[in-house]
């Protein structure tokens, strides 16, 4: 996605001179959470002695309302400029005190904190005097920060009140209907002829046997009579450009040969038409006129004609007469609206195990699939509900189900399809109720997985019934040529031996794997997706209806595969998020994006575009001979393409490179070859050394921790410069490979950078434990002391001298590579 | 989606199947009755089909052109069937030869139009029986006592007289070459054909010594070899099929062109545009012409008759 981003929406960035500094710091006792270790009072005199330090001040817990308003007091009667406050974490904190210095008319973000309880009291509790050295070093490394910060204003944009669904299912139908019952406009856009998805095609639902079409199909009619509602069907998404609340989104609607506007469903053109196919809604177990619907339901109930079998003898255009409806010259046709807020809920597909020749599935005409067993035994379905099998139309007396046919298999889909067990319990008792004792049913599964409401008294019943269920993997199934019956080989594993059942048809629970096309609707929209190949959500527990692209939601099987119960409750989920966006006239961003410097981007005169291919949202547009450009809305301050970009030209607001290397140089100021210079991610391993110190878990005090939004923004420079300014050892925190970077793919980029580097680095003659990267997830506070301590022992080993001569050695090397910085 | 096609091949037959779990339509091509000819490539609304020119090993005559279907193009409408000349194709639903464009008057039939009559038989008579290129003739006899008669030389004149012919044709895979009505010196039969067009040899581009053509044609004595060792024409026989020129190794030396078909009449788009292409543009709107003027014709008579009626 790419558009033009909004001019006037830049963030201002003040190229004034900045006036007199004037700082204030605020150190916390936090009733004796910090004070109990920490000499608080030793903190607030070393604070005095920083230059441009103009006022100190000691609060008993700054969080609380006359701490603030001691801060916003001293803004005013000191003219404070910038403000430092010393406490805790500021993933705990740091919203809370923008407010406070905004409140006293100070810009939010001309405030830093420097962590003295998760990052000092709390984790060295056993040596005091390390950790208010650390203290200290950390307000100098926040000084040195808020010396270089630059007042920000937080980024507005408008939004466009109206959504798009992609995917008329019955999640896609109830996201679609909740919005349009809000008020909101919606187009909902259905690449089939009919919206209605799976549960269009089934039978009867789990675990109390409704109907599926008679619930379901009111809804799709409320879906095309409901006035907020627009249905593109056999349409397909081209391009979506824009940012959240500003999507421009392209479609082509693909010829029916029919005119909508005309046709007015009365069918009379598919008794005329000649011609049949197999239907692709029926898993081609009938046919359908090459003029007709996919099924009597279809929403919209507008007919089409299929060009690849109709052989053109208009008998169609005759019946039709002078409602003139069939148009054999239509064309596609593209249509473009705006949007602000997205839902995809594209739903998936059924696995067809043709590469599983053991199951003899396309070979052997009994052999079926369950989703054709749910066409099967439908009344309205191509055999009018008569289970019969396709070698010569009798009756079934004995029928086997497999389970998990490759479901929870890992060369196939390791996954669990989440309702194989639940739609096979269903087929088994219809079944049984529909034909009692005429029938034999075997079910071979691994477990029966029946968690939700109803769903294992529903096993009971099927049970009850007289179901011969064999716990054990079906190893292959033969044929008698003759008869058609098959013979299922399998073991028991109950009873640990092999067993033979012998069956008239055999019906298959296959695997449901991501929809085809998943890829394009990733590529168009900017999605992420898993190793199993659904859509990636922006966080598995706490957002699992948000996309990583803002403004784009989830809902249904798309994103993780799930009952219909759980689809239509998402659909409704995702209808509120996208609410949540599309209800407001303006939508405000954090101002924490990156900006380019347009006189020193190289792609004006070359062809660079390093920055686009590294960008992991797609929020870098490159035109040649353009410098890049940033989509503000689009961009979610990773810093990344900082970090890449050869020229130095792009810089993260509120993290430049300046405010970095201020804060590396404050840290090593002191005898440096006995520091580790931590450079930690916000979301996992700033979070996880938060988790240390919540845990008490006490670690050496030797570590010098600087917080960056993503690992993907930790500069070669950084690395660089603290080992130029002689540091002991350094130390990258970042998500885990591969799914948990907060920002898709920050950590990777950081990877492929800084295995390069420490290549070189041992190269030159640096012993390579002294520069390292560790993943650390947010829970994992043990493992962030676990690190440090390694890291403080290792660099005990080495020992001073050894770190100082090969730092000596190192040093001139350093120097010249970074003389351009 | 599990869509189960079949396609296979036999010295004696091709056929392709869709094997619906409630339907079964299938195509067969009897390679037997099939000719190689040029008629369902061009009357095949989906292009399906394709004519494959086969080696021809030396010393050895020329082979018939083989006609491949195309499974995926395939649509299973059965316009080859009703087009083929010889009938060499069955288009089968359920097993039942019953097609929907019939049915549905979406495609017209071939007319073959042969008339017999018995009475001008002469009694003792088979000519035509052998003469039948393809054989599809029976000539069966039945005595007065309702016995079937072998020599009816032999009988007395008065149960010669009271002998019984029944001349039996194959119509559906008769080509309507003419050859029975040629040989039938009683004028007993009476055929039209089919296929009208033109054949010409260019007897300066045909190679001597080359008969191809020759080798392949179904129909004995439409082509013939003259004393200068070259292939001749004799139109009378000839069905326009086109098989010949699937085979002529020389460009422009032998041309077939088909100029009417004889069918039952229809208003089928599909019918218009496999004219058009078996005919050729300009015959196909002759025919268009003659249709448009009859349904002028009907227009205009019906108003006559509604004044008439009026007036009455
Ligand atoms: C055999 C079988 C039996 C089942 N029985 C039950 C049951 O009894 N009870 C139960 O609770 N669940 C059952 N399920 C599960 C149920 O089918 C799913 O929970 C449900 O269909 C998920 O709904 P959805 O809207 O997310 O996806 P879908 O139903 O798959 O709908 C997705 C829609 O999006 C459209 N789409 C996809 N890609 C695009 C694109 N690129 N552009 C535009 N449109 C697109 C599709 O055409 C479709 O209309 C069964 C599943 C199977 C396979
Ligand atoms: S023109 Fe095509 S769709 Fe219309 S009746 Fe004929 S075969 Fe059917
Ligand atoms: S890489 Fe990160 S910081 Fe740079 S533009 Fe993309 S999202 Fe923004």
């Amino acid at each position: 996605m790419s558009d033009p981003q909004p001019k006037h929406n830049q963030p201002e960035v003040c190229n004034c001179k900045p006036e007199e500094l004037r700082i204030g710091v605020f150190v916390c006792h936090c009733g004796l959470n910090i004070a109990g270790t920490v000499d608080v009072k030793a903190v607030a005199e070393y604070a005095k002695t920083i230059p441009d330090v103009v006022f100190v001040k000691e609060n008993r817990y700054t969080c609380a309302d006359p701490g603030q308003a001691e801060i916003r007091k001293a803004i005013k009667e000191q003219k404070l400029n910038r403000v430092v406050i010393a406490a805790c974490s500021p993933r705990m904190h740091e919203p809370t005190f923008r407010r406070t210095v905004s409140e006293a008319g100070l810009n939010p973000f001309l405030y830093e904190m420097a962590n003295i309880r998760e990052f000092a009291s709390w984790c060295h509790q056993s040596d005091p005097k390390a950790a208010t050295e650390r203290a200290k070093d950390s307000v100098r490394m926040a000084v040195a920060k808020v010396r270089l910060m630059q007042p920000l204003q937080t980024i507005e944009v408008p939004v466009t009140n109206k959504a798009l669904v992609i995917g008329g299912g019955i999640a896609g139908m109830n996201a679609a209907l909740d919005l349009a019952e809000m008020g909101f406009k919606v187009y909902m856009l259905e690449n089939t002829q009919s919206i209605g998805g799976h549960m269009a095609a089934l039978d009867k639902t789990f675990p109390t046997l409704d109907c599926s079409i008679c619930i379901e199909g009111p809804k799709m009619v409320d879906c095309a009579r409901h006035p907020n509602i627009i249905i593109f069907a056999n349409s397909e998404l081209v391009k979506v450009d824009g940012y959240i609340g500003n999507f421009k989104v392209k479609i082509r609607k693909n010829p029916r040969y029919v005119i909508p506007e005309k046709c007015t469903g009365c069918g009379e053109c598919k008794d005329a038409c000649p011609i049949e196919y197999p239907n692709e809604w029926d898993m081609n177990l009938g046919t359908r006129k090459a003029i007709s619907v996919p099924f009597d339901q279809a929403v919209p109930l507008i007919y089409s004609i299929n060009k690849d079998y109709c052989i053109e003898c208009f008998k169609c255009t005759e019946v039709c007469g002078e409602r003139q409806a069939i148009d054999f010259n239509q064309k596609p046709e593209e249509v473009d609206f705006d949007v602000g807020a997205i839902i995809v809920s594209t739903g998936f597909d059924v696995y067809l195990p043709y590469d599983m020749p053991l199951l003899g599935y396309g070979k052997y005409p009994n052999v079926i699939i369950s989703m054709e067993f749910e066409r099967l035994i439908l009344a309205a379905g191509p055999t009018g509900g008569k289970v019969i099998r396709q070698s010569d139309g009798q009756k079934p007396h004995r029928i086997a189900f497999i389970q998990c046919v490759g479901s929870r298999d890992k060369s196939h889909y390791p996954y669990c399809c989440n309702f194989g067990c639940m739609y096979t319990l269903k087929h088994v008792v219809q079944l049984k109720e529909k034909y009692k004792e005429d029938v034999e049913v075997y079910v071979f599964y691994m477990d029966i997985r029946s968690p939700g409401k109803g769903y294992e008294e529903f096993y009971d019943r099927a049970r009850e019934r007289g179901v011969n269920f064999i716990r054990g993997r079906v190893s292959r199934i033969d044929e008698d040529p003759t008869t058609h019956n098959l013979v299922v080989h399998s073991e028991d594993s109950l009873l640990g031996q092999p067993i033979e059942v012998e069956a008239d048809m055999v019906v298959l629970a296959t695997a449901a794997i991501p929809k085809k096309g998943s890829e394009d609707i990733a590529r168009i929209l900017n999605l992420s997706r898993g190793s199993d190949g659904f859509f990636m959500e922006a966080h598995p527990k706490l957002k699992p209806m948000d996309a990583p692209t803002d403004g784009v939601f989830y809902a249904g099987a798309c994103a993780g595969l799930k009952d219909i119960p759980a689809s239509v409750s998402q659909g409704s989920g995702a209808a509120s998020r996208a609410a949540t966006v599309i209800s407001k006239p303006k939508w405000k961003i954090e101002p924490i994006i990156s900006i380019v410097d347009e006189s020193k981007c190289r792609n004006k005169t070359a062809k660079c575009g390093v920055c686009q291919d590294k960008c992991p949202y797609g929020a870098i547009r490159i035109e040649q001979g353009k410098p890049a450009q940033i989509i503000t809305a689009s961009c979610h301050g990773c810093g990344t393409c900082v970090a890449e970009c050869p020229q130095h030209a792009i810089s993260q607001m509120h993290f430049t490179d300046a405010q970095i290397m201020a804060q590396i140089r404050a840290a090593l100021e002191d005898k440096p070859e006995e520091k580790i210079l931590a450079i930690l991610c916000n979301w996992c391993s700033y979070a996880g050394a938060d988790l240390a110190g919540i845990s008490r878990f006490d670690y050496p005090a030797s570590v010098r921790a600087i917080r960056v939004m993503c690992s993907g923004r930790v500069a070669r420079e950084f690395v660089l410069e603290a080992l130029r300014l002689g540091a002991g050892m350094v130390m990258l925190g970042a998500c885990h490979l591969p799914y948990d970077c907060h920002y898709i793919s920050g950590n990777y980029k950081m990877k492929a950078r800084t295995d390069a580097l420490k290549g070189m680095l041992t190269k030159l003659g640096m012993s390579p434990e002294r520069f390292r990267v560790e993943y650390i997830s947010a829970a994992e506070g043990i493992h962030y002391a676990e690190v440090i301590k390694e890291i403080d022992a290792e660099m005990k080993a080495l020992g001073k001298e050894k770190i100082q001569a090969e730092n000596a050695k190192l040093k001139p090397i350093l120097d010249n590579m970074l003389k351009r910085k | 989606m599990p869509f189960k096609t079949v396609k296979q091949e036999s010295a004696d037959a091709l056929t392709l199947e869709w094997m619906l779990h409630v339907k079964n339509y299938k195509l067969t091509l009897d390679k037997n009755r099939c000719v190689g000819c040029q008629v369902c490539t061009l009357a095949c609304p989906k292009e399906a089909i394709k004519t494959v020119k086969q080696p021809k090993l030396p010393g050895e005559k020329a082979k018939k052109a083989k006609v491949d279907i195309d499974m995926a193009k395939c649509a299973f409408c059965g316009i080859c069937d009703v087009t083929c000349p010889y009938g060499a194709v069955k288009v089968t639903l359920n097993g039942v030869h019953d097609l929907s464009i019939l049915a549905k008057d979406s495609y017209p039939t071939l007319v073959r139009d042969i008339k017999v009559d018995t009475h001008l038989c002469q009694k003792e008579c088979v000519e035509c029986e052998p003469a039948c290129p393809l054989s599809l003739i029976t000539v069966s006899k039945v005595g007065f006592d309702g016995n079937p008669v072998q020599d009816v030389a032999a009988l007395s004149p008065a149960a010669k007289k009271r002998v019984q012919i029944t001349i039996d044709i194959q119509k559906d895979y008769c080509p309507t070459c003419r050859v029975c009505e040629f040989k039938c010196a009683a004028g007993a039969i009476k055929v039209k054909k089919a296929f009208e067009g033109t054949i010409s040899i260019n007897k300066g581009k045909c190679p001597q010594g080359c008969s191809d053509c020759l080798d392949v044609c179904p129909i004995k004595g439409a082509l013939v070899l003259g004393d200068d060792k070259k292939v001749h024409v004799n139109e009378m026989f000839c069905t326009y099929c086109g098989a010949c020129k699937n085979v002529c190794p020389v460009e422009d030396a032998l041309s077939v062109k088909r100029t009417k078909v004889n069918h039952t009449f229809i208003h089928s788009g599909t019918w218009n545009k496999a004219l058009e292409r078996i005919t050729s543009p300009t015959d196909a709107i002759k025919e268009l012409k003659a249709q448009a003027a009859e349904s002028r014709r009907k227009v205009v008579e019906k108003r006559f008759l509604s004044e008439a009626l009026k007036n009455e």
